[in-house]
């Protein structure tokens, strides 16, 4: 049997952006940038459940993401409240600031000098200044009678 | 054939095997200015041939590029997603996220989901992602950490997402060769993977207003939502009402109150 068409795609893009999340949540540190990766996990799934109710020409996959949409907004809510919480006891949103937490076997997380990075990610965009900057008087701006 | 699969096989694990190592390369790993700029460079230049292989691959097993509006988006979809999950700055990464949320609209619309596609970003970018963005600028208003630069076994991570990448595209591959081989496919599918409708499959004539691509979509979603899944729709509610409840019931017991959330934050970095 073969599928219709856009079928083994949307699956194929559901893949690909599952394992994105994954490799997201076990590879980053900060506990947003870990919750938005399980975010792309659940796009990715809902992606492949629409492909699926297209395949078998039904309404299950539609249903169920609208599932998956409702449960996502819930876990985010409660997911961001945890993350507030952790925040307030540490004063980091690092998830190894809670490797005390972890099996005791385990070896601890050490934090190594870092080089100077570039900060490329820094360079926050900003407006070009335009017209002329008008003369005010300093004091008679801040003891002006009006407003 | 033979040869063609074991081509198409080889094909896709180069494939695999590029992306794994444009996402290690991307992903931070602790590395001076310099350095890093150029492993950046040289990972997204490593990703675009991913990429490339990834549609060679993909016509192979099932044909992408019927649909270019399809192709488009999609690759908004993975680029999106993929830069999420390597931009250093959270801000940054939350605005990636959004693009990526993009994309997967537009897939869901062209598989003929319209209502999920605008739900989607609705819910999505309209909400989940501003609060994302509210918690960010709260707790971490000076943009990058020390944290953001550095992953958790970037190597490993990026070696396990490739394999999963990898065993579940061969999977969905063998879909379109051959007989199903995964699992007993309802008769319904089954009479329609025989008609040869171009677009969409079309539904059985007795059906009961099942299509996905029809006029009346939305209103067919809400008659089958609200009517066969009532009692689930109810249950969604106590969940939304609950995760409410609970999320203020959380935050409104400060770590404070024991005081040991403020000796933690005064003894912290």
């Amino acid at each position: 049997m073969t599928p219709a068409p856009l079928v083994l795609d949307g699956l194929i893009v559901g893949a690909m952006l599952f394992a994105i999340g994954l490799v997201g949540i076990l590879a980053r540190r900060n506990l947003i940038v870990m919750f938005l990766s399980a975010e792309l996990m659940l796009q990715g799934v809902s992606v492949s459940l629409v492909a699926w109710s297209r395949h078998h020409g039904d309404w299950g996959g539609h249903i169920l993401v609208i599932f998956v949409l409702t449960v996502a907004a819930c876990e985010a809510a409660i997911a961001l409240v945890f993350v507030l919480q952790a925040f307030a006891r540490t004063g980091r949103l690092d998830a190894a600031a809670w490797q005390s937490l972890r099996e005791s076997n385990l070896p601890r997380v050490v934090d190594r000098e870092l080089p100077p990075g570039d900060a490329v990610d820094m360079k926050f965009p900003t407006l070009t200044p335009a017209g002329v900057e008008p003369a005010i008087d300093e004091a008679a701006h801040l003891q002006r009678e009006h407003v | 054939m033979q040869d063609g699969i074991s081509a198409t096989g080889s094909l896709l694990a180069v494939a695999v095997g590029c992306a794994a190592a444009s996402v290690w390369l991307l992903l931070p790993r602790g590395e001076s200015g310099a350095r890093e700029y150029s492993s950046r460079r040289f990972g997204t230049l490593l990703g675009i041939v991913a990429l490339t292989l990834f549609v060679a691959t993909g016509h192979r097993l099932g044909g992408i590029g019927e649909e270019a509006t399809f192709l488009v988006v999609a690759l908004v979809a993975v680029v999106g997603g993929a830069a999420t999950v390597v931009t250093r700055s959270p801000v940054y990464s939350a605005i990636w996220f959004a693009l990526a949320v993009a994309g997967v609209a537009g897939v869901l619309l062209v598989l003929g989901a319209q209502f999920l596609g605008v739900a989607t970003i609705v819910v999505y970018a309209g909400a989940i992602l501003v609060m994302f963005l509210f918690v960010l600028m709260l707790a971490q208003p000076t943009g990058m950490a020390a944290y953001d630069r550095v992953s958790n076994e970037p190597l490993l991570s990026a070696v396990a997402g490739a394999v999963l990448l990898g065993l579940l595209t061969l999977f969905i591959g063998r879909l379109s060769a051959g007989p199903a081989t995964c699992c007993a496919v309802p008769s319904k599918a089954k009479a329609l993977a025989g008609s040869t409708t171009p677009v969409a499959p079309s539904p059985p004539a007795d059906s009961t207003g099942s299509d996905p691509l029809a006029a009346d979509h939305v209103a067919r979603l809400g008659g089958e939502l609200f009517g066969r899944h009532l009692l689930a729709v109810e249950a969604a509610g106590v969940l939304l009402l609950v995760s409410l409840i609970g999320s203020i019931a959380i935050v409104s017991r400060t770590p404070a109150e024991d005081g040991a959330g403020l000796v933690a934050r005064r003894a912290g970095p």
